[in-house]
């Protein structure tokens, strides 16, 4: 088992008034599950994402990840765990701008303790197995958004994660650039990799092993 | 890790030109005023260390205590010295005499120079150990010796060699040249001078005091009456060890007291040591206590200094802040990809000390094109030491506190953004940060409010001291110094040779230049005087035709006069004298001194002959043909200047062919004193640009992000029908009320400062309340126009554009 929520909550207070963004969430992740997250606009999909990526922090219920109890973990741990065990995938990419193809991927490397050989090595690994190596002096702006989203898994990815989380992946792009990410994240799912991800779409969603349904932040 | 935050802080600064011109060019103005004052203060602090004894060194003063009101003076009595020397052998390593430094006449063969020159005891080579290029430090032991500086020994000698020549001093001594010291560096001040034209001179050469004592009868008689009471001679001491200081202090203090007649006693004359370390930056005094000098301009600009430094800071964190959005993105995503806080804290400090330094090698730059124009404005032969490693040092020094006060805010600021906020992009540049950033803004201002109100008070201040009636004519009058005695008894037969052949109107002669004092007394008495006032007034002895020459104001009475031969022992008062005696009906009064009785026959006006910023100090005038040091000459109008000069140099070859023809335009030596003050006003006017623009270019980087953050929000006002002047308003009205804030934060802060200022002056202006108006005022127009050029941009744009960008 790579993580299990229990009696998940999540609120904020707004003029005296109790809004939750998620009610009673139970569920558990095996290694190597491929999970999309549905539901409508606003149903609390990203929060939950951002909960289970640790970014984001919830009011009452139990957290497990591997071994750890991320809800009785301080601030610091809880971001070593995420940092070695969680790669993130964003709708809009979320590349630095100001920075190459090749120094986006190995940014994430430099929070960690590689030595720069190793790190090389790594980056041309996935130059090399996104079929980017062209393009690896080139800036964000200077790619489509498919290619650009490849650099963004790619990142996700360079630091070896256990989990990738995605929050709609696709969104910024065209179907067919779509389908490809999808057939990626296919790929990357058999050689082992467990990833969540957030979809509007029931054809994305079917590259999944399990969808969870939330309404209004409960799952249905 | 350092590769990478250098590759994007090079990209961010490169790809951001505006914003980075703004951040390094402002902070490299602000660090070239720093190190410049810097320098400037460096220059100041070290004047006279070149002595290598200048911790032991020390000038001895007198306080005076006379009804109730003590003055510090450094005329002193001739037997002191000895007494010194004699009664306390052990303290001192020298005792020097010293006569008052001046102008004699040097020659050399056909060779006459006008050259500034001292007389002193044996041992003042030693004293001030002065580097010896030729001869050594004994040279002074032969009684008919001179050292020179060696500018003046390649003057008179060229290469050749000088030890050995003959020399004559004032066509009367005859001396043997014996050493030749190094020039004295710029930034000593070894002499106190009375000449304000003689100030900044350059020491041309010491002679022995046996000199001095055989051109001098009056000095002769000093040594042999031994004068208690006759102070005019200077004393300069090397104790025997620094820390006897205070201790030799007390012990001296009574040295004169005990020996000056009763009548002096009365003023309770206690010596002191004034250290050479103290002589150039607390130089002045006021009621007997070392009341500051130069060293008040060093704290002021060194405030000033800070000030410009921390306004060009202020930029730094506004803009960083303001465009924090920008960098949110940034610091979300590498927050996601494992970075914590810290190592954010640490990419931050780095890009702004990058940016830093960057602006310090543009600041060093700055200082080397800027340095030769400072130079002559501050007085001051500034070298940039790039060469020394303590400069370096100081430099990096400078560097670190400046990229850690300009970035601490803004690292803590931005790495504590939460990654999920931002990259939602819901974070708007926070609250905090936008009042932090409106007190910043309101802080520039108000330092360039009290800049540019300071500056225009110091501005009226001199303006208002030159106004000041100066009691005489100074057009066209000009003054020679009678160096040599040449003249002695030529009065009548100079005076029609003038009047005659040159293009003088008058000529008289007088004891002192018209813009110093050289002389004063005490021992007056007066019907109705007070027996427990002690006096001292101010003499001049004059010609007859003084008053005729320099256009003096008779107010009552009349002016000396050749037909009434009693006037040779009458006495014209100034309106000063007149107050400080209490006269009801000054003309005709009898006045006692020890020579006797003297009538008073006239009143005249003030004239204004020391410091423009004191009052006019009570004055006799009185007919002495025997005291007479200066000419003064009157220029006719309706004559060439350059042909009248000629003229006048020529007749006084006929008189004294061997004197080299020097004089003195009176306006311009009066208008020497106020070189300290216009050199203030002048720096304190350039600091006052210099921090508008630094703050403005803060304000043009702040108007521009706001101005593009609201592009859509003026899209949307545009397109519902908003007029350009409306949008202009409303983008420049917040900068309004900050700087009106500024300014209402300013008076009280700008109205003390300056007042403590003004305390320097006796004769001060009023602090009128427009001078804030007009400072604000200045300021807010300078600003709007800087934040109108982003608004009108603004405020014109084509709406659909900027809504097509969103
Ligand atoms: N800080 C907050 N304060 C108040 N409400 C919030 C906050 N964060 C999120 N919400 C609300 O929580 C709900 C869930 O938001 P979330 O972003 O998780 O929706 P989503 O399912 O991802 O929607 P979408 O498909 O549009 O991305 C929304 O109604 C949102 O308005
Ligand atoms: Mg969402």
């Amino acid at each position: 088992m790579l993580l299990q929520l229990k009696n998940i909550f999540k609120w904020v207070n707004s003029g005296g008034q109790r809004i939750f963004l998620l009610k009673d969430i139970n569920f558990e992740v095996s290694e190597g599950e491929f999970i999309s997250i549905m539901g409508p606009s606003g149903s609390g999909k990203s929060t939950l994402l951002n909960v289970i990526g640790m970014l984001d922090g919830f009011d009452e219920g139990e957290y497990h990840f591997l071994d750890e109890s991320v809800h009785s973990l301080k601030e610091k741990h809880r971001s070593n765990l995420y940092k070695e065990y969680i790669g993130f995938v964003f709708q809009s990419y979320h590349l630095l701008d100001d920075l190459t193809v090749k120094e986006n991927l190995e940014m994430p490397l430099l929070y960690k303790k590689y030595s720069s050989s190793e790190r090389k090595a790594k980056v041309a690994d996935m130059l090399d197995r996104f079929n980017i190596v062209g393009k690896k002096d080139l800036f964000p702006a200077q790619l489509s958004g498919g290619q650009q989203q490849l650099v963004g898994i790619a990142r996700a990815l360079i630091s070896n994660p256990k989990l990738i989380l995605a929050d709609e992946p696709t969104g910024n792009l065209n179907s067919k650039q779509g389908e490809e990410i999808m057939e990626l994240f296919k790929k990357l799912n058999d050689e082992g990799v467990t990833i969540i991800q957030v979809t509007h779409s029931e054809k994305n969603a079917a590259y999944g092993s399990r969808v969870i349904n939330l309404l209004d932040g409960r799952m249905i | 890790m350092f590769k990478n935050y250098l590759k994007i802080a090079a990209r961010n600064l490169f790809n951001n030109k505006t914003y980075s011109f703004i951040n390094i060019g402002g902070l490299a103005l602000g660090l070239a005023v720093s190190i410049l004052i810097g320098l400037w203060i460096h220059d100041e602090k070290s004047f006279n260390t070149n002595f290598s004894n200048h911790d032991r060194i020390a000038q001895v003063l007198v306080n005076k205590t006379n009804n109730g009101e003590v003055r510090t003076r450094f005329t002193l009595p001739y037997p002191l010295a000895d007494e010194l020397r004699n009664v306390h052998p052990n303290d001192f390593n020298h005792v020097v005499m010293s006569s008052f430094p001046g102008d004699n006449v040097l020659s050399s063969k056909e060779k006459n120079l006008n050259k500034y020159g001292v007389f002193m005891e044996q041992g003042a080579l030693r004293l001030f150990s002065l580097h010896m290029l030729k001869g050594n430090q004994s040279a002074l032991n032969d009684p008919n010796a001179i050292v020179i500086s060696e500018s003046t020994a390649k003057a008179f000698f060229g290469d050749k060699e000088p030890i050995g020549k003959t020399m004559h001093l004032n066509n009367d001594a005859v001396v043997t040249v014996r050493g030749v010291f190094e020039d004295l560096p710029h930034n000593s001040n070894i002499f106190e001078t009375l000449a304000a034209f003689s100030e900044g001179k350059p020491l041309d050469f010491i002679a022995p005091w046996t000199v001095y004592v055989s051109m001098y009868e009056w000095v002769k008689t000093a040594r042999d009456r031994k004068l208690w009471d006759n102070n005019s001679y200077q004393v300069y001491v090397e104790v025997s060890n620094q820390s006897k200081l205070q201790a030799v202090n007390d012990k001296i203090k009574h040295a004169l007291y005990d020996h000056v007649p009763d009548l002096t006693k009365k003023s309770n004359p206690e010596i002191f040591l004034h250290p050479m370390n103290d002589w150039h930056l607390k130089s002045s005094f006021k009621n007997g206590v070392s009341s500051g000098g130069a060293i008040q301009y060093v704290r002021m600009f060194g405030i000033i200094g800070v000030f410009v430094l921390l306004l060009a800071c202020i930029n730094f964190m506004n803009l960083s802040t303001a465009r924090s959005q920008r960098r949110a993105k940034e610091v979300g995503i590498r927050k996601t990809v494992g970075s914590n806080k810290n190592q954010l804290i640490g990419q931050f400090l780095f890009e702004s000390f990058l940016v830093t330094f960057c602006a310090f090698v543009l600041a060093c730059a700055l200082v080397g094109v800027l340095l030769p124009v400072f130079n002559p404005l501050a007085n001051k032969q500034i070298v940039f030491p790039l060469a020394k490693p303590m400069f370096w040092c100081i430099g990096l020094g400078l560097v670190l506190i400046t990229s850690l006060l300009a970035g601490s805010y803004p690292a803590l600021y931005l790495s504590s953004f939460h990654p999920i906020k931002v990259l939602k992009g819901t974070i708007q540049s926070g609250k905090s940060a936008t009042s932090f950033r409106k007190v910043l803004v309101v802080v520039q201002f108000m330092v360039s409010i009290i800049l540019v109100s300071g500056t225009i008070l110091v501005n009226r201040q001199i303006q208002h001291t030159k106004n000041r009636p100066i009691g005489y004519e100074q057009n066209g009058l000009i003054m020679v110094e009678k160096t040599t005695a040449d003249f002695e008894g030529k009065y009548n037969t100079l005076r029609e040779a003038f009047k005659n052949n040159t293009g003088v109107i008058e000529m008289s002669e007088s004891s002192s230049p018209m813009t110093e004092v050289w002389h004063s007394n005490g021992g007056y008495e007066w019907e109705g005087k007070d027996p427990n006032f002690i006096t001292n007034i101010v003499n001049f002895y004059v010609s007859h035709d003084y008053g005729k020459t320099i256009g003096w104001e008779v107010k009552e009475g009349r002016d000396f006069s050749r037909d009434f031969a009693s006037d040779s022992t009458a006495y014209v008062l100034n309106e000063a004298a007149v107050e400080y005696m209490g006269l009801q009906d000054p003309v005709g009064k009898t006045i006692r001194w020890y020579d006797g009785e003297h009538k008073v026959i006239g009143v005249v006006k003030n004239l204004l002959t020391e410091s423009p910023f004191e009052p006019v100090k009570q004055a006799i005038y009185s007919i002495n043909y025997q005291e007479t040091n200066w000419i003064n000459l009157k220029l006719s109008p309706d004559k060439s200047l350059a042909q009248s000069l000629e003229q006048i140099e020529m007749e006084f070859a006929q008189i004294a062919p061997n004197v080299p023809f020097e004089y003195h335009f009176v306006d311009d030596a009066f208008g020497n004193k106020f070189k300290a003050e216009e050199r203030m006003r002048k720096l304190s006017e350039i600091f006052s640009v210099l921090a508008i623009f630094i703050s403005c270019l803060g304000l043009y980087g702040l108007s521009a992000f706001i101005a593009e953050r609201r592009t859509k929000e003026i899209g949307i006002r545009k397109v519902l029908g908003a007029s350009i002047l409306s949008l202009f308003k409303m983008l420049s009205w917040d900068f309004v009320v900050l700087i009106l804030l500024s300014g209402l934060i300013a008076i009280p802060v700008a109205y003390y400062l300056i007042l403590q200022w003004l305390q320097n002056y006796t004769y001060q202006i009023n602090i009128p309340w427009w001078v804030f108006g007009v400072a604000i005022s200045c300021v807010m127009l300078t600003a709007l126009f800087t934040v109108s050029y982003q608004a009108v941009r603004a405020a014109t744009s084509n709406p659909m554009k900027s809504l097509r960008t969103e």
